[in-house]
């Protein structure tokens, strides 16, 4: 047992001919329970991808992926998939569904297709309701996603991981596309989740000033390799050292 | 190497390309034009027998009304079973068809089955089911049944297709089944556009029983071409006129529910 919740052990993805290379390249990184990382790089180095392989959405060619000391295969990835919250770029949302229904969606792992059917547990929608009132969407918990703002429908998608209760939460380029205040309200919530509830984060960023403010350490990825790790001080020169 | 130059200087001269385009566009319609062997000289000298044609359908002959609105009910009623039916058919045939759900060797048999169907035409269908179940409506319902599902079953392929796939993958990581992402991610988004293409399906089917009718198949068309043939005109205008009252009725219901599912 260590405390590491994420290992990553020379990881390559598919060869890209777009690319002339595997997207990821020999991937070697550990990320301990509770921390903060933010993964940086210019578009197309493989940070998606780096996100996307940790919950199996994308499969690895070499190297091993361990989350929670589980090595990731296709019999351990259900197991997997229970500890560990992904936040799409845009948030993944049904657009057709109210925000209720797509943060009742996150029960989906824990129940059969029989328990739902017909619909959700009472318990189910008292506590998908009780986390959209957290996150300050009480009242627009039956309006359709298609209908509230940028920052809404990325709170009403944090509030769908959540009620999974994962240890981690991966999250892709989380404010991109939101104004200012969203973006503050977004990046606020995924720190008290961290700094209150412990969970681990990795997340996708472009803004590296916001990196700076709320992640505790930064992977710099360039070309499906990680040029650069460490922590988030003076992130501007290194980036520019490394992606240089 | 010679196409090496021709590109290069495609690429200095971007008016070459479209001048290309545009003179295989005429080529090609002079060609299709070549095919129809079209007399104009003949089309001339033939106008005074269409206009003949016109005026005798005038005036419409309204003592007939009650037989034209008795037939559009039955056409009517042929076309909502005829689309039912085809619309049930080709929800399982799309799902079959559709590249991000099916794997390779299904969609290129749901495929080739989309495509058989398609290539039948209506009249063939109903000459096929008359033969079957014998003169009338059942006839024309179950071939306007067969007849949808080379529509719908392309319309909802589309659908299915154009699904968001970063909501399915989602749900996948969420750990739905398969069954899950189809009720909560993939029924949601396909059913207001599925939806506006059935009715649009029902709308067209209207006009496709009149044309039906001509084999033996039930609906209007059965009136219409028993007027026709005995050189009943004015009784045919009025079939044709209700027709067109209905068809113009539907569509702007059907319009106005298409545009209220497309905004959800």
């Amino acid at each position: 047992m260590n405390d590491y919740v994420i290992e990553c052990h020379n990881l390559e993805t598919a060869y890209a001919p777009s690319l002339n290379r595997p997207i990821l390249n020999g991937i070697n990184c550990l990320i301990k329970r509770g921390e903060f990382v933010v993964l940086l790089g210019l578009n197309g180095v493989g940070k998606s991808t780096l996100l996307r392989s940790l919950v199996g959405l994308v499969p690895s060619v070499k190297g091993e992926i361990i989350i929670n000391n589980v090595e990731m295969n296709s019999r351990t990835l259900p197991k997997i998939r229970r500890d560990v919250g992904m936040l799409f770029q845009g948030g993944g949302l049904i657009r057709q569904l109210s925000a209720l229904e797509n943060v009742l969606c996150g029960c989906l792992g824990k129940r059969t297709t029989w328990q739902t059917l017909l619909g959700f547990s009472k318990r189910d929608r008292i506590l998908a309701l009780e986390l959209l009132n957290q996150l300050g969407l009480g009242e627009l918990a039956f309006q359709k996603t298609s209908q509230l703002s940028g920052g809404q429908q990325q709170r009403v998608a944090i509030a769908r991981t959540l009620i999974q209760l994962p240890q981690i939460l991966l999250v892709d380029e989380p404010i991109t596309g939101l104004d200012v205040i969203a973006s503050q309200q977004v990046m606020q919530t995924l720190s008290e989740l961290h700094t209150q509830q412990g969970m681990t984060i990795v997340a996708v960023l472009h803004d590296l000033g916001i990196a700076e403010k709320y992640a505790q350490r930064a992977i710099v990825l360039d070309a499906g390799r990680i040029v650069y790790q460490g922590h988030c001080d003076n992130l501007q020169a290194q980036f520019a050292r490394v992606s240089g | 190497m010679s196409s090496f130059f021709k590109l290069k200087r495609l690429r200095f001269y971007p008016w070459l390309s479209s001048l290309l385009i545009l003179l295989i566009v005429v080529v090609v319609y002079g060609w299709a034009l070549r095919g129809l062997k079209l007399d104009f000289e003949l089309l001339r000298s033939s106008w005074p027998y269409i206009t003949d044609f016109i005026t005798r359908l005038f005036p419409p002959d309204w003592k007939v009304l009650d037989i034209a609105v008795k037939a559009l009910i039955e056409t009517v009623q042929m076309s909502l079973w005829g689309t039912t039916i085809g619309a049930i058919l080709s929800v399982p045939i799309a799902i079959a068809s559709a590249s991000n759900v099916a794997p390779g060797w299904l969609r290129s048999l749901a495929n080739l089955l989309q495509n058989t169907v398609r290539s039948v035409p209506s009249i063939i269908l109903g000459l096929i089911f008359v033969a079957a179940t014998g003169l009338g409506a059942s006839a024309g319902t179950l071939a306007l049944g067969i007849y949808t599902i080379g529509y719908l079953a392309k319309f909802y392929q589309q659908a299915i297709e154009a699904v968001d796939p970063h909501s399915l993958e989602s749900l996948q990581v969420i750990g739905a089944s398969k069954l899950q992402i189809a009720q909560y991610g993939i029924l949601p988004q396909v059913l207001p556009l599925g939806l506006g293409y059935t009715f649009w399906m029902f709308e067209y089917n209207i006009r496709a029983a009149s044309v039906l009718g001509v084999v033996g198949a039930g609906g209007i068309g059965f009136q219409l071409k028993s007027y026709i043939d005995g050189f009943e005109y004015t009784k045919a205008t009025t079939m044709m006129l209700v027709l067109l009252v209905v068809v113009t009725v539907i569509d702007t219901f059907s319009s106005q529910l298409r545009h209220r599912l497309d905004s959800m």
